[in-house]
């Protein structure tokens, strides 16, 4: 494949990633590429740097050293206005749902349209809100807070918040944590169904093998702060060295 | 909770100087958020009306009873209103207040922001676009700025009028001469002061209370800290805020 059909169909080109925590070196030399339509599932134990990697990307925490390209785009060199519009592109599933306790669920999910200022937002606003609720099938919940919803119901509230931009690229930080076996599944399936409507790529990290299994195109495997493996889940499974078949056993 | 040490001390002040800066330079900037700093004016302010009034009314009694044997004995008892007024509207209310605001205010902010940034709140304020220092930090400091000199006013309006009860527990006077009595010996000189000071309180109370929201660490464990660090620093800076200010209306003549 030649170079530039690479930059046509990488969003995402992370190359040479270096982060660090005092003498806590998480990330060495990372390098990573998401391409148009992929979901690409990072493993790694936890503390492996899988969560910086993500909120690197986004622009949440700062890299020492390497390059993160989004739509073509390097990160460290966008303005706060620059780096606003791109993360209306990019969706941000929060490990711990992060819904703003304080607002109705209609609220949380009209708080990101009126921030990016999406075109005639105060008349499609309900509208974008339904569809969204809809998307999920939680559409009674609109007047309702988080705290009265049950854990995979906020999970679900969260995508729908997720994806209310219509974004290109999901970032999901372990979309299936903290949920029993049977809803993190539903979680998965209901991905894989957004991801197909509105034509996503995706960088889901996570430990859950069954998410995995649903989601995966490509799996990278992070050890030691470095890409140490990549391929599909088969193919890894198959490899003979330890520190990659331990996660699939 | 650990002991903090001498440069974690420092350290602190270093950082909360920096955040401060950022405030002020956050303020000005749009977009300004005024749905959000008038939803916490009527937290900060009309929520703590009540706790304010009751405690400024007791203030007022309790100090008009206890000084009244004093004055009496000095056969200055016609003096008692302008006394009492004075000390409640240039000291007692507008500490007493802050003191209420640190406690209520302070763990309050405190405990949100901190709670919020455990959760990835703020992160995904961020996330969505919005800007989460002006969000959060400009609209609770404004309106703690706003609200406590506001409830300082109510308070000392208050406060009077426990006083007036308590001259007429032990004599008979008038409201129309209680009140000229106030106001021949308590002037702009005593109020405006008061009010510039309680300025400052509200700034403490809610910068403080925003900084220690916004570096709680530690999941829930460090956000039940930040609320109680929160209270005391506040507490600490209200004190520190009116000896200033005593000494500045010392230097300028205005005691």
């Amino acid at each position: 494949m030649s170079n530039e059909t690479n930059i046509a169909t990488d969003v995402i080109q992370v190359s040479h990633l270096k982060v660090s925590f005092l003498d806590n070196h998480v990330l060495k030399d990372f390098t990573i590429q998401l391409k148009q339509g992929e979901n690409l599932i990072i493993l790694g134990a936890s503390g492996s740097g899988k969560s910086v990697l993500i909120k690197c990307i986004i622009g949440l925490m700062v890299a020492d050293s390497g390059s993160i390209k989004v739509f073509g785009d390097e990160v460290t060199e966008l303005t706060p206005e620059e780096l606003n519009k791109m993360r209306a592109k990019v969706g941000f599933l929060f490990q711990s749902n992060a819904l703003y306790d304080s607002m109705t669920i209609r609220e949380n999910l009209r708080f990101p349209l009126i921030r990016h200022w999406v075109k005639n937002v105060r008349e499609t606003a309900e509208e974008l809100v339904m569809e969204a609720l809809t998307n999920v099938g939680l559409e009674d919940t609109a007047d309702k807070f988080p705290s009265e919803l049950s854990g995979g119901m906020q999970k679900r509230i969260a995508l729908a918040r997720t994806l209310i931009l219509k974004p290109q690229v999901i970032l999901y930080d372990e979309p299936t944590a903290g949920l029993d076996p049977i809803t993190g599944k539903e979680i998965c399936q209901l991905m894989l169904e957004l991801q197909k409507k509105y034509h996503t790529s995706s960088i889901i990290i996570t430990h859950d093998l069954n998410c995995v299994k649903i989601m995966a195109s490509r799996i990278v495997m992070l050890i030691d702060g470095i890409c140490y493996a990549t391929g599909t889940f088969e193919e890894l499974k198959q490899l003979k060295d330890k520190r990659v078949t331990d996660f699939f056993d | 909770m650990k002991p903090i040490s001498q440069s974690t001390f420092l350290l602190e002040i270093g950082d909360l100087y920096l955040f401060s800066l950022r405030f002020f330079k956050e303020v000005f900037k749009p977009r300004y958020e005024f749905a959000e700093l008038i939803k916490q004016c009527f937290y900060i302010g009309y929520k703590t009306v009540p706790l304010v009034a009751i405690t400024g009314f007791i203030m007022g009694l309790v100090i008009t009873i206890q000084s009244h044997p004093s004055m009496e004995a000095f056969g200055a008892e016609s003096w008692l209103p302008s006394v009492v007024s004075v000390s409640l509207v240039r000291e007692i209310v507008p500490v007493i207040t802050a003191l209420i605001c640190a406690g209520k205010i302070g763990s309050s902010i405190g405990a949100e922001i901190g709670s919020m940034s455990v959760s990835e709140q703020i992160n995904a304020m961020e996330v969505s676009g919005a800007n989460p220092f002006k969000y959060l930090v400009v609209t609770r400091v404004i309106a703690s700025m706003l609200m406590v000199p506001l409830l300082v006013v109510i308070s000392d309006t208050i406060g009077l009028y426990g006083a007036f009860l308590g001259v007429n527990m032990k004599q008979v006077i008038s409201f129309h001469l209680f009140t000229n009595q106030v106001f021949l010996k308590l002037t702009f000189q005593d109020i405006i002061p008061s009010i510039i000071k309680s300025f400052f309180f509200g700034f403490a109370i809610g910068i403080i209370g925003c900084f220690k929201g916004y570096n709680t660490k530690n999941g829930t464990r460090g956000v039940g800290s930040t609320a109680n660090s929160a209270v005391v620093a506040s507490i600490f800076a209200v004190f520190v805020i009116d000896l200033m200010a005593a000494q500045i209306a010392d230097i300028l003549h205005l005691n």
